[in-house]
């Protein structure tokens, strides 16, 4: 069966045992990933828009379907097909959600749009863009630094907004009860992505957020994506008070900042601390790039918020809130 | 040659307690205390090393009367870490979430030295099916330890077993009851793990010593 020890010890012959075994190999890797692209790719998506979902507080952690409470706190509810809303359960007991659950309620209350740094709103049909090659392309750099900048519009729950489409929510944004920003940026090891969920009647106090993609160490940078850090997002705002208490909503600072330590030690009770969240012992420097990323991130939509405010007749010069 | 007379039960049972690799041989150590803060993880980890080992003995051993003594280390890398991102790609495919977890570990598996360890020292002198058994329960060996340590530091650590909540929330300090119990901080760490796993190896030669 075997060669014969001189000739498989030949130059030649390794060469050729090398070259066959790689080629073998690369065959075998070419055909595990080309079959396997589909599943992997939906799996990324699905992933993506239940992150979305939890930074809009819609699911929780645990799987559940949730609806915010005015006073922030969360109701377990579960989807009624027929009506297409989510309803609150009485008990306090509720199944996790179905892929398909999930997905159905994504199609219904999610709508991406796009904004310039006017602050218009305006669909990707209208710029000829379709949303998986805009996702791709940008991913990079980013979609707050682009011309035509993505955010996400998360519909009330409400029976009548599902059959909606981009166009008819572009134009009636009183129609939205969330708007969720793609945030990017680096951690301290690797580009995180994730989103920033704010409200949209005062474009201003941020809902939740979540991150679908990072490279920080489990255990402490890692800890952006845990329930209990995430909770602390709740009610924060994004354009950050001055000082004196005021909000200068066209040049103030924007972002939510993630502190060395604990909030109330840094800032006690300054306006700083209604914008600053807690930092994750062990991971400063994941803390200072995520502080980053949603300064970067948020900036460039300050006219549209600006925007959105003017709609609800929330006042955008330095006010006293 | 030696091996041959044994039966295939010997290969399957010895690397399992007598011959464990973490216990005896005191390979894959550091992939060992990265992957044991949860049970979900560690069990994944070790399902994922018990197949990649397995298949590549597998083909390490059918390859080994072609292989030439040179290149016999590079063979066997190219088929481990051929296998390595299969089962990473697989994961991605079907167990994202768990692959978001493991990530790096996953690709780690290719330096684990278990894997380059049984293909070196067994796969390559022994028929294919005593070679794939072995490899199997190297990584199985691999595997059982690193459930018991998960086990030890989520229980510890989180108060959890399998995302479970096993501690009640009553019992745990609060502002009303500041002196209630608290989860272990140092088990959710590195460093606890290395202790563990040191404990377990100094059981296990306290009774292959006795015996």
């Amino acid at each position: 069966m075997s060669p014969p020890v001189n000739r498989k010890n030949s130059n030649l012959y390794i060469l050729i045992f090398i070259i066959l075994l790689c080629t073998a190999c690369g065959l075998l890797l070419a055909i595990v990933a080309y079959s396997l692209k589909g599943p992997q790719e939906a799996a990324k998506t699905f992933d993506q828009s239940k992150q979305m979902l939890i930074a809009a507080k819609v699911l929780n952690h645990q799987g559940e379907f949730t609806l915010i409470q005015e006073d922030g706190s969360l109701l377990l509810a579960y989807l009624d097909k027929q009506e297409g809303i989510l309803k609150a359960v009485q008990d306090k007991k509720v199944a996790p959600a179905t892929k398909e659950e999930i997905q159905q309620l994504a199609a219904w209350r999610i709508r991406p749009l796009l904004t310039d740094s006017e602050g218009n709103i305006s669909t990707l049909k209208a710029h000829n863009l379709s949303l998986a090659d805009y996702l791709s392309s940008n991913k990079g750099g980013g979609y707050a630094t682009l011309p035509h900048k993505l955010f996400y519009a998360i519909l009330s729950n409400d029976a009548t907004v599902k059959n909606l489409s981009e166009e008819e929510v572009a134009k009636e944004m009183e129609k939205v009860s969330i708007i969720v920003i793609p945030v990017s940026g680096f951690g301290l090891w690797a580009p995180i992505y994730g989103y920033l969920a704010i409200q949209r009647k005062d474009a201003d106090s941020v809902i939740g957020t979540s991150w679908y993609e990072h490279g920080e160490t489990p255990g402490l940078g890692a800890n952006i994506t845990e329930a209990w850090w995430q909770k602390q997002f709740y009610g924060k705002l994004i354009f950050q008070e001055g000082s004196d208490g005021k909000t200068d909503f066209s040049t103030g600072e924007m972002g939510i900042i993630v502190v060395k330590g604990k909030v109330k030690d840094v800032f006690g009770a300054s306006p700083k601390s209604k914008s600053a969240v807690d930092g994750m012992s062990g991971a400063t420097l994941t803390g200072d790039g995520v502080t980053k990323a949603y300064r970067d991130s948020l900036s460039p939509y300050r006219n549209f918020f600006i925007q959105l405010r003017k709609e609800e007749g929330n006042g955008t010069q330095a006010t006293s809130t | 040659m030696v091996h041959k007379q044994l039966p295939l039960k010997h290969y399957f049972i010895e690397p399992l307690w007598k011959n464990n690799q973490v216990l005896v041989a005191i390979l894959g150590i550091c992939s060992a205390l990265a992957v044991t803060t949860t049970l979900i993880t560690a069990l994944t980890m070790g399902i994922a090393v018990s197949l990649v080992t397995g298949f590549s003995c597998l083909f390490v051993s059918l390859l080994r009367k072609w292989t030439p003594d040179s290149v016999r280390m590079i063979t066997q890398l190219a088929i481990i870490s051929a296998f390595v991102i299969v089962v990473d790609q697989f994961l991605r495919a079907y167990f994202y979430d768990i692959s978001k977890t493991l990530s790096v570990f996953v690709g780690l598996i290719i330096t684990n030295c278990i894997v380059m360890g049984r293909t070196e020292s067994m796969a390559k002198n022994v028929p294919p099916i005593p070679a794939f058994l072995d490899g199997l329960s190297g990584g199985l060996g691999y595997g059982w330890i690193l459930v018991l340590v998960a086990g030890i530091r989520e229980f510890f650590g989180f108060g959890q077993l399998f995302k479970y909540q096993l501690i009640p929330a009553s019992f745990y300090a609060s502002a009303e009851n500041p002196d209630g119990y608290q989860n272990l901080g140092l088990m959710v760490l590195a460093p606890a793990a290395f202790f563990i796993i040191g404990f377990f190896i100094w059981i296990s030669n306290s009774i292959t010593k006795d015996s």
